[in-house]
């Protein structure tokens, strides 16, 4: 027996060995699949963008206001804010989303609902993250896979498709853990910045109140327990 | 990795059948059971069970078979889960790592089957063949 587990432990450390050698090697690179992904998101955003693009305000208020939050937070944080196109959609939605190839839609709603520049960054700030955490082309692989998507930018896939793709990014939740992530990563950027992510705290606190001065609210239906995240936010 | 050895005895022509289909099992069931790795393990599994009152040459070689297995299926799991994880967990993604491993699944899955398909040929023939690791621990298990 004792030979046994000698060679027991001889083989798992041969296991282990081959596995470290071959974890050497970038097979991400070698399968190109980071490259096909950004290509694929860049396809897919352009797509997405052509069908919603009707929807977008002209630049004004609204979207001076955005921008220049947006770039306060980028430069803050090392991002490229010109990488990110801002849109403006005029409802009463309370509601902000990222869409592929990194085009942040806000709807006036939402605008229109907080209180201070402090809450609409902490709101930049968590869709910003989704962009640089990959949380969009993670979502999208994950709930259509490789296959459909591709079909979607080669236009074999048709209008339900699109259809699907559009309703999934504009309503449907991340999981809780993509969530958690970008908060996490919201109150680092803000924190950066020089903002207090008490701004962000307060808002989500009064979303989950369900407070009837919102309006539709959107951004908490996809958003679910915005009391418990307030609490994190804060750092409680 | 495998040493024909001379047997406590010479075995029969129905135990050497027995012996080398024992391996076969374990063959056929890739072909039916992938991507699902327990059905190797319970094919092999059955086959042990089912010869367990066989001859001493019989039960070696099913439980030789059947050791190599349970390995196999411990590291073919982990990558099954990990790739559903990957499938249904948006947190989860192919990753170098997730590569990595499958990879070296796959090259331990591909070196087992050669050495199970060795072995299918050689037991049949009548000749005995332990396998480093599988085939000590099958002795100290499997009594004559």
């Amino acid at each position: 027996m004792k030979k046994s587990i000698l060679q027991l432990l001889i083989l798992l450390m041969f296991a282990a060995g081959v596995y470290l050698l071959v974890s050497r090697v970038n097979w991400m690179k070698l399968f190109r699949i980071e490259k096909m992904t950004d290509a694929l998101e860049k396809k897919l955003g352009d797509i997405v963008w052509s069908d919603m693009e009707e929807q977008s305000i002209e630049k004004g208020k609204d979207f001076d206001r955005v921008s220049s939050l947006v770039a306060s937070l980028c430069k803050s944080n090392g991002i490229d804010s010109k990488k990110i196109k801002i849109h403006i959609f005029s409802d009463n939605e309370v509601n902000a989303f990222a869409l592929p190839d990194r085009h942040m839609v806000v709807h006036t709603g939402l605008i229109n609902s907080v209180k201070s520049n402090d809450e609409l960054s902490g709101v930049l700030a968590h869709e910003i993250a989704h962009m640089e955490l990959s949380h969009v082309m993670k979502k999208l692989l994950k709930q259509m896979g490789y296959s459909l998507l591709i079909s979607i930018t080669t236009g074999e896939a048709g209008g339900g498709a699109i259809k699907e793709l559009l309703g999934m990014l504009s309503s449907t939740a991340y999981d809780r853990k993509l969530e958690k992530d970008a908060d996490i990563k919201a109150v680092e950027y803000l924190k950066k910045t020089g903002i207090s992510p008490n701004g962000f705290a307060d808002f989500l606190y009064r979303l989950g109140e369900k407070d009837g001065s919102l309006g539709s609210l959107s951004w908490i239906s996809t958003h679910p327990d915005s009391k418990e995240r307030a609490k994190y936010v804060r750092g409680e | 990795m495998k040493t024909p050895e001379i047997f406590a005895y010479k075995p029969t022509e129905l135990e050497a059948e027995k012996a080398s289909n024992s391996y076969l099992m374990s063959l056929i069931a890739i072909m039916v059971g992938l991507p699902l790795p327990i059905i190797n393990l319970l094919a092999t599994l059955f086959f042990y069970i089912a010869n367990r009152k066989s001859t001493y040459f019989v039960r070696w070689h099913c439980l030789q078979a059947l050791l190599s297995q349970f390995s196999l299926f411990v590291l073919n799991s982990m990558g099954f889960w990990w790739t559903v994880s990957i499938i249904f967990q948006e947190d989860e993604h192919i990753s170098n790592p997730y590569l990595a491993y499958i990879i070296t699944v796959f090259i331990f899955n591909i070196f087992e089957l050669g050495m199970t398909i060795s072995a299918a040929i050689k037991t049949r023939k009548g000749q005995h063949v332990s396998w480093w690791f599988y085939g000590s621990l099958t002795q100290s298990i499997c009594k004559p």
